[in-house]
């Protein structure tokens, strides 16, 4: 859509000043800049031998959370999967586990697969999760030698987040302990309205 | 060291174009440091110790990938234009001195009654005498150099007119396009600059230049011509489709520009004959503007001959090396100028410039004046260039519409060169 | 004199209806959970509370009560404001309403509290497990909370969680918790089924729907609770996790699984269908539907279907003893309809051989003329017949008594002959040779060239129809889903399609022809009976349902009026708030 001519407002390019169209004062000057960076200390991080210390909000190779019995806590609502714009998560549904439903648990993920290729790595889904069962790790070195070594299953995906608890490494929202409002049976909500 | 023995001349060759060769490769290495330094980071440093043999890794690389050679090319042309480019680029090499220099002698006077096999014999002994002096020419005592240099340095457009042609491909023709149109233009500024230099030594022999410039002290050209100077360097870089004016090959919006079809090797010599150009270019600004091999009496400390002559060579190698390196930091200093800008620098300033400063050498030859006046002419050239500019800046000719008209002056708080 | 929705005046005439219905003919929606358009009153959920009032001397005096609008009959002249009034058209004039009534606040704004405050009740107790739960997506305590209710909660003490009954029946799952005490499940099996198994246990906040000892919900229609629930309390163990409702795309289709030709909603993803559901039509299922056809779409999706067409490899002479023969080889399509097109060619130059073809009830009207004209066109001679006609018991009629039988009025059949379009057939098969011959008939006959047009869901009726003494013809052309004798011989062999993977029109035990779209794509290798009758025709392009459908309207006087029948309307997602 063109702008509207009355919003349109033309200015002359500002005038330089004798110092400024003698230009090499200028030129000067940029040679300063560079010859400066020239000799300043570099930010090149070596990769394979220095790590990386990256943020720990990171968004890396997917996680499925356990719970406090060790069970995955995927309720397996689809959440993820919806959200999800590159389509790269696919969950089968079942039924829990008898023993698992003395704790509520109704529905879990008999299957529960991402495609670590096809994901782009938004952070929707963790987003999404009603019960912060996904989550984006800080580990970024995701490398394999065919593309069906990087469809994860719920088990690789379990295996991550074992070795994440092992390394210390939880993303930030697992430090932040905030839990999703479908966790609510647990912890009891005080009413935020007066 | 006489040079006029085939076989010296030969071995010499070897010499200069392995030098050459090699120099070029680390040229490039050089390159991509600098990039990386100025940009904060490292760089090369995987091949050897702190990348010092990555030029073999890239050469070795140059030769081993696959030479493709597209169908829809002109295939003679195709073949021929790398081969042009690198040859004119090395020829260019047989007339820059490497080292300590000496002049050619003066023209014999002709005595009146004198005999010719008198003045034969005079013209050979001074022959004679002229080859046991110490020369690191190639091809000594040509009178023709610099227009020997500019002959070849307008020929290597050949090479990029026959790539970019021959290739077929839209990129290709548009980048020696811009070459071609580059080329032409900043010859004329590059011959103005240089002008008043011959003028003022009366030879267009590049040793005789060098003595003038060392014989009764270090009187360099730098000292009378700095307009000059900056002309010949803003075209040297024009010419050697350097950043600020690389317009022939820039990446964002011509792919490759004129060696965009070009893989392998061929597209190594291509390069080569790039970085062959700047060395050239800078012996050329070493010789002509900045005294050669002399640098303030210190080439003369050492008594012994030989010595001598290494240190000179070392001091004049130096010097050319100091340009090349400020080349590739200027690279990352001047953004790329837009075309038409470039067509108007050279047209507008750098010309008008050029012969205002060859009528000033040329007044001032013809009245004897003292040189230093030139040195005066040269900054007030340059500040009344500027100060033209302000006055005729920023005007649109024919507004399309009604235009604001801004205060004189950078509005607040726009600064271009912060004065600290 | 007009009855007054939100300030809009609509003309009722004689029509008895209550302030749901009276709102809905002005195009305003009154939520509801208990009332149900097949199902008797209540008034229990509370949510479709309304102001109503009347004119009394040019003035709107309004009740001081807000009312249930399911109970509430409407009068002529009646004024009802629902919570929604500030979202009614703007353009309307207001109505002359009491001064007094509008000092306690705009119209509609006692009623709007009031189904707020509804909702929050109604979610005391009820668990936040939408994650978990199937109903999310398309539930009516999910809508109405977005569009009604608070956003936020001020319980503070633990909920009731009653534990699950996933005993109640062996279809059906309850999930205690989630019920809302709506009781259209235990209407609905008191007035419609008539069997009477879910009742209501204990009172107040502990109230529970349950079934009576040994007596679980079972019967025909028991699917239908499921649909009714306007939550996820019941659930159906058939559709149990098996989706989220938001993938599900929606596709009008009638049932195939018997005469009654109930109208359907199939819900697929993907091409696989994962529920069927029943589409409201009064003039054929109503409301409901049955669980034969509910949960008897599984055959669509079984592994034993036949998925490749095929040639039966005679042995050569020389190799006549080699046990490989005869064998089946798979090939093009393109290429074996060329073949059978020769087949059949020289088989009608030669007048004397004997060519039969049997078209089986599950075919639809269109590819039962079409294949008809085609193999009629390549082999004149060729018989015509009715395939065999799957009947069970006697027509099951709804609803019961507590013995089990049928009571009057009957408000749901379900059919004994299961197949969606013998009077569709039969209608075809009169129309080219005047009469309708039983394929049992054909069957006991030696044929020169059998054609079988099947699609049974169920290979056991081909079978049954087959003579005990039964030898193959030389050339066998069977077209089914599931592997049978006649498939085994046959020596083209042509995978069929179900009904959910074709378009078409079936015409039901009523005589109503009904036109449905295609629901799924077919198997991948898998084509239409009309387009096998299309390609043998050598006619142009795509084929096309609506084109048959114009072509036989003015070839059959007796459908004449499918020439008119538009091609179904594009397929879209129903809402499912108006349930």
């Amino acid at each position: 859509m063109p702008i509207p001519e009355s919003q349109v407002r033309w200015v002359e390019a500002p005038r330089l000043g004798l110092w400024e169209q003698l230009y090499l004062p200028a030129v000067v000057e940029g040679l300063k800049t560079t010859v400066r960076h020239l000799f300043s200390p570099k930010v090149t991080e070596e990769y394979p031998e220095q790590e990386p210390k990256l943020p720990p909000n990171y968004r890396g190779v997917h996680r499925l959370n356990r719970d406090e019995k060790g069970r995955v806590k995927c309720v397996a609502c689809y959440m993820c999967a919806t959200a999800c714009p590159a389509h790269c998560i696919d969950i089968v549904a079942a039924p829990a586990p008898p023993e698992w439903q003395a704790d509520g648990r109704e529905k879990y993920p008999e299957t529960f697969v991402i495609d670590e290729l096809r994901c782009i790595y938004c952070g929707m889904c963790e987003e999404a999760c009603p019960v912060d069962a996904i989550e984006l790790t800080t580990l970024y070195d995701l490398t394999g030698y065919t593309r069906e070594e990087l469809i994860f299953d719920k088990e690789k995906l379990l295996s991550v987040y074992d070795y994440t608890v092992q390394a210390g490494t939880d993303p930030i929202r697992t430090q932040a302990g905030r839990l999703g409002p479908a966790s609510e049976p647990a912890t009891f909500r005080r009413p935020t309205h007066s | 060291m006489p040079v006029f023995d085939p076989t010296t001349t030969a071995i010499l060759i070897v010499v200069l174009l392995a030098g050459a060769l090699g120099l070029a490769g680390y040229l490039v290495l050089s390159e991509r440091k600098i990039a990386a330094w100025i940009q904060d980071r490292k760089g090369p440093n995987r091949v050897g110790p702190g990348g010092l043999f990555q030029p073999i890794a890239d050469g070795v690389k140059m030769f081993l990938k696959e030479e493709v050679i597209p169908a829809h090319v002109d295939k003679v042309f195709y073949l021929l234009a790398p081969i042009v480019s690198v040859s004119t680029a090395l020829l260019a090499l047989a007339v820059i001195p490497i080292g300590p220099t000496t002049p050619p002698p003066p023209p014999l006077p002709i005595p009146s009654g004198a005999t010719p096999a008198q003045l034969v014999d005079q013209l050979q002994r001074q022959q004679a005498e002229y080859q046991q002096q110490t020369s690191f020419v190639l091809a000594p005592g040509l009178d023709v150099g610099i227009l020997y240099v500019f002959a070849l340095g307008s020929l290597a457009v050949y090479g990029v007119i026959l790539a970019g042609w021959s290739s077929n491909s839209k990129y290709s023709l548009l980048g020696c396009l811009r070459a071609s149109a580059q080329i032409v233009s900043y010859e004329i500024p590059l011959g103005l600059a240089v002008l008043g230099v011959i003028l003022m030594t009366g030879s267009l022999n590049l040793e005789t230049i060098i003595a003038r410039q060392t014989e009764h002290g270090p009187y360099w050209f730098i000292l009378f011509q700095p307009l000059a100077l900056l002309l010949f360097m803003i075209s040297l870089y024009a010419e050697d489709n350097r950043l600020p004016f690389d317009l022939a090959e820039a990446e964002q919006e011509l792919v490759g520009g004129y060696h965009t079809e070009y893989s392998s090797m061929k597209l190594g010599l291509m390069l080569l004959a790039e970085y062959v150009h700047l060395v050239i270019s800078s012996f050329l600004v070493t010789v002509v503007f900045l005294g050669g091999w002399s640098l303030f009496g210190l080439e003369a400390l050492l008594g012994d001959t030989a010595l001598t002559a290494g240190l000179k060579v070392c001091i004049l190698c130096g010097k050319m090396l100091f340009l090349v390196l400020f080349a590739q930091v200027i690279r990352w200093t001047i953004p790329r100028f837009r075309f038409d800008q470039l067509m108007n620098l050279a047209w507008k300033v750098l010309i008008p410039l050029g012969l205002l400063n060859l009528a000033c050498v040329m007044v001032v030859l013809q009245w004897g004046l003292p040189w230093v006046t030139l040195t005066g002419t040269s900054l007030l050239l340059l500040v009344g260039a500027g100060y033209l500019s302000t006055r005729w800046q920023g005007s649109v000719s024919v507004p399309r519409r009604k235009v604001v008209p801004l205060p004189p002056g950078l509005p607040p708080g726009v600064t271009f060169a912060p004065q600290h | 004199m007009p009855v007054y929705v939100n300030d809009k005046p609509v003309e009722l005439g004689s029509q008895r209806w209550n302030c749901i219905q009276a709102a809905q003919q002005a195009g305003v929606f009154i939520p509801h959970y208990c009332w149900h358009e097949a199902l008797s009153v209540v008034a229990s959920c509370r949510m479709c509370l309304v102001e109503i009032g009347e004119w009394k001397d040019g003035k709107v005096v309004m009740q001081p009560k807000v009312v249930p609008g399911c109970q509430t009959p409407v009068k002529d002249g009646m004024v009802i404001v629902t919570g929604e009034y500030d979202r009614r058209d703007p353009t309307l004039p207001p109505l002359p309403y009491d001064p007094a009534y509008l000092q306690a606040g705009p119209p509609g704004s006692r009623a709007k509290k009031a189904q707020a405050d509804t909702l929050e009740a109604l979610l005391l107790n009820h668990p936040l497990d939408c994650p978990v739960c199937d109903k999310a997506g398309e539930c009516l305590l999910q809508d109405y909370s977005f569009r009604y209710g608070r956003s936020t909660s001020r319980m503070i003490d633990p909920k009731n969680t009653p534990p699950n009954k996933p005993h109640i029946s062996s279809k059906i799952t309850l999930f205690t918790d989630r019920c809302i005490m709506c009781t259209r499940c235990v209407r609905f099996t008191r007035e419609i089924s008539g069997t009477g198994e879910l009742c209501v246990v204990r009172r107040g906040h502990h109230e529970e729907i349950d079934v009576f000892p040994g007596r679980p919900l079972e019967n025909k229609l028991a699917g239908n609770v499921v649909d009714l629930c306007p939550v996820g309390a019941l659930g159906s163990k058939d559709f149990l996790y098996k989706q989220r409702v938001w993938y599900l795309h929606t596709r009008d289709s009638i049932c195939s699984r018997c005469s009654s030709g109930c109208n359907i909603y199939v819900d697929s993803n993907k091409d696989i269908v994962y529920r069927l559901r029943p589409r409201y039509n009064p003039q054929v299922n109503g409301h409901f539907m049955c669980d034969d056809g509910r949960y008897g779409y599984h055959f669509t999706h079984a592994a034993e279907r036949i998925r490749r067409a095929g040639l039966l490899q005679q042995p050569s002479t020389s190799a006549s003893n080699d046990p490989d023969y005869p064998m089946r080889r798979w090939l093009a399509w393109p290429h074996l309809v060329s073949r059978l097109r020769q087949s059949l060619q020289s088989l009608g130059q030669q007048p004397q051989r004997r060519v039969a073809v049997i078209l089986s009830p599950f075919l639809t009207v269109e590819e039962a003329f079409l294949l008809a004209k085609a193999l009629r066109s390549l082999a004149p001679q060729a018989q015509l017949a009715l395939g065999p006609v799957p009947v069970v018991g006697d027509d099951d009629r709804y609803p019961k008594d507590v013995h089990g039988r049928p009571v009057e009025p009957t408000r749901f059949i379900i059919r004994a002959e299961k197949c969606p379009n013998r009077r569709g057939v039969e209608t075809v098969l009169r129309y080219w040779t005047g009469q309708v011959t039983p394929a049992e008939e054909l069957l006991r006959q030696s044929w020169d060239a059998l054609w079988f047009a099947g699609g049974y869901p169920e290979a056991a009726v081909v079978e049954a129809a087959l003579p005990s003494h039964w030898s193959a013809p030389p050339l066998l052309v069977v077209q089914d889903l599931f592997p049978s004798p006649l498939t085994e011989a046959a020596t083209f062999l042509f995978p069929a399609t179900s009904s959910f993977e074709k378009e078409g029109t079936f015409i039901n035990a009523m005589g109503i022809a009904q036109t449905f779209p295609r629901a799924v794509r077919p198997l991948i290798d898998a084509r239409s009976e009309l387009q096998l009758a299309h390609e043998l025709l050598e006619r142009p392009g795509l084929v096309q349902a609506a084109a048959v459908r114009r072509e036989l309207g003015r070839a059959i006087p007796e459908l004449a009026h499918l020439a008119t029948i538009d091609p179904p309307a594009a397929p879209e997602r129903i809402e499912l708030a108006t349930v």
